[in-house]
C-alpha cells in the first residue's frame, strides 16, 4: 500500500482545509478514488484523536491568574466618572469572582446586606419579568427620560448598558422598593423572548464584593456590592451566559 | 463584544492549543499567562485588521518560540507514559491509540506541530493558519502534510506501539 507522494497529499489537504467549494471538489475526487478515501478517513481519525486528547483542557475552569489579567485590565480604564467606575469595577470583579469567590470571602463581613439585595433582585425579577402588559414603567423608547429618572431616584447616574451584541435589547426600566430605599430595575429581552434584569440599589455600607452567584427556583444571577452600590444581574439563562452578558455590560458602562 | 471580551472568551481555546503544543501543563499555563499579559498590554495598539484569534495565536506562538529558545538545553527525559496527557473517557483500545497519538505529536518538529494543531485541532483553514503563522500557504500545507504523514507512520498501523520507550520532552 503506497502512502502517495507529499505533493498529492498537499493538494488533497489544500482542498480539505480550504473553501466550501474546495471541499466539494474533494468529495468529487473521493467518489472515484479509493486511495483518496483512505487518506481522508485517516485524517478524520487523526482529527478525532486530537480533539479527544485536548478538548477536555478547554472545558477545565480557567485558572484564576488568567482571569486576573483580564479583571485588572478592566479596572484600570482612564477618565471614568465615579459612579460608573464603581459599577464597572464591580462588574470587572465578576471575572475573579467566577473563579471561585475567594476574593469576596475576604471582603464580605457577616451580616452584610448582600444576600438581601440578591433576594430582592430575584423577587423583582420574578414579579416583573412575567408581566406582559406592563413589564416596565418607562419604555426604552423614552431612554433619555429613563436615564434621568432612574439616576435622580437612586442618587447615582445610571445608564442602561446596551446589550445588543449579546442579543438583548432594552425593554425599559422601573423603580422598585428596596430595603435600603429605592432600586432601579432595568429589563432586557432577546429575540426568543427571554428576559433578564439588571437591579441596581444603594447599599447601606461600603462593603466590596466580587461577583457571587445566586439561584432561586426559576432564576439565577450574579450580585455584588461596591462602595455604596449594589447590583444584581438575574435571568433564567445558563450561568456562563449570564456572566458573559454582565461582562459585556461592563464595557458599555465605561467610556473608552 | 469588546476586544477584552474577545480575549477573555479565547482563554479556553488558547489553553487547549498551548497544552497540545507545549506538552507540559505548567509550561502551557505560563504560555497562556504570558500571551494574555502581552495581548492586554498591547490592546490599545490593536487596529482590528484581522481576526482576534489569529492575533492571539501569533502572540502565543512567539512566546512559545521564546520559551524554547530560552530553555536551550533544558531537555527532560520522561517515561512516555508519564508525559502530560489530558484525561479522557473511552475504552482500553481508544486509550492506547490516543496515547500513541499524543506521543507522536510530541515527536513532531515544533513548526509542524504548530501548523497541524492550528488546522486539525483548532479548525482553521489553510489560509487562516498561514496568515496566523505569517508563512505562505504552500509552506503551511507542506508542513501539514509532513505532520500528518508522520502521525500516520507512528500510530497504530504498523504495530509499533510506544511501549516503555522513553521520549524526549522539550
Amino acid at each position: 500500500m503506497s502512502d502517495g507522494t507529499p505533493i498529492q497529499d498537499d493538494e488533497l489537504l489544500r482542498l480539505r482545509h480550504g473553501t466550501p467549494e474546495d471541499r466539494l471538489a474533494l468529495a468529487g475526487l473521493a467518489e472515484t478514488d479509493a486511495d483518496v478515501r483512505r487518506k481522508l478517513a485517516d485524517w478524520e481519525q487523526q482529527d478525532a484523536a486530537l480533539r479527544a486528547l485536548y478538548d477536555p483542557v478547554a472545558e477545565e475552569p480557567v485558572p484564576a491568574r488568567h482571569r486576573a489579567v483580564i479583571a485588572a485590565a478592566r479596572s484600570t480604564r482612564p477618565r471614568v466618572p465615579p459612579a460608573y467606575l464603581r459599577l464597572a469595577a464591580a462588574i470587572a470583579l465578576l471575572a475573579v469572582g467566577a473563579a471561585g469567590g475567594w476574593f469576596a470571602a475576604l471582603r464580605l463581613d457577616a451580616g452584610s446586606p448582600g444576600p438581601e439585595l440578591a433576594a430582592e433582585a430575584l423577587r423583582a425579577y420574578a414579579t416583573y419579568v412575567v408581566e406582559v402588559a406592563h413589564p416596565v414603567e418607562v419604555p426604552a423608547s423614552d431612554e433619555a427620560h429613563l436615564v434621568t429618572w432612574l439616576s435622580k431616584r437612586l442618587g447615582h447616574p445610571i445608564t442602561p448598558p446596551d446589550l445588543a451584541a449579546q442579543g438583548f435589547h432594552l425593554l425599559g426600566g422601573r423603580v422598585v422598593p428596596d430595603t435600603n430605599g429605592t432600586a432601579a430595575l432595568m429589563m432586557y429581552e432577546d429575540d426568543l423572548g427571554r428576559r433578564i434584569t439588571l437591579y441596581v440599589a444603594p447599599s447601606a455600607d461600603d462593603a466590596e464584593t466580587a461577583f457571587r452567584f445566586v439561584q432561586s427556583a426559576g432564576a439565577r444571577g450574579f450580585w455584588w456590592l461596591d462602595q455604596g452600590i449594589g447590583c444584581a444581574l438575574v435571568g433564567d439563562l445558563p450561568r456562563d451566559t449570564l456572566r458573559a452578558i454582565a461582562v459585556a455590560a461592563y464595557d458599555q458602562l465605561v467610556p473608552a | 463584544m469588546s476586544l477584552l471580551d474577545e480575549i477573555e472568551a479565547s482563554i479556553p481555546m488558547l489553553r487547549r492549543y498551548a497544552h497540545a503544543l507545549s506538552r507540559d501543563r505548567e509550561d502551557a499555563d505560563d504560555l497562556v499567562q504570558d500571551c494574555l499579559e502581552r495581548a492586554v498590554a498591547r490592546r490599545d495598539r490593536w487596529r482590528g485588521d484581522g481576526p482576534v484569534r489569529a492575533w492571539l495565536f501569533r502572540i502565543l506562538l512567539n512566546r512559545f518560540r521564546d520559551q524554547r529558545r530560552g530553555a536551550g538545553a533544558r531537555v527532560r527525559l520522561v517515561p512516555a507514559s508519564a508525559a502530560t496527557e489530558p484525561s479522557r473517557s473511552g475504552g482500553q483500545e481508544d486509550r492506547l491509540a490516543l496515547h500513541e497519538v499524543h506521543a507522536a505529536i510530541g515527536r513532531l518538529p515544533a513548526d509542524q506541530r504548530a501548523a497541524l494543531l492550528l488546522v486539525a485541532l483548532e479548525g482553521m483553514s489553510i489560509a487562516e493558519a498561514a496568515g496566523t503563522l505569517q508563512i505562505p500557504e504552500g509552506t503551511l500545507t507542506s508542513r501539514l502534510a509532513r505532520a500528518r504523514q508522520a502521525l500516520r507512520r507512528e500510530t497504530g498501523r504498523d504495530g509499533r506501539g510506544p511501549g516503555g520507550r522513553m521520549e524526549v520532552v522539550r
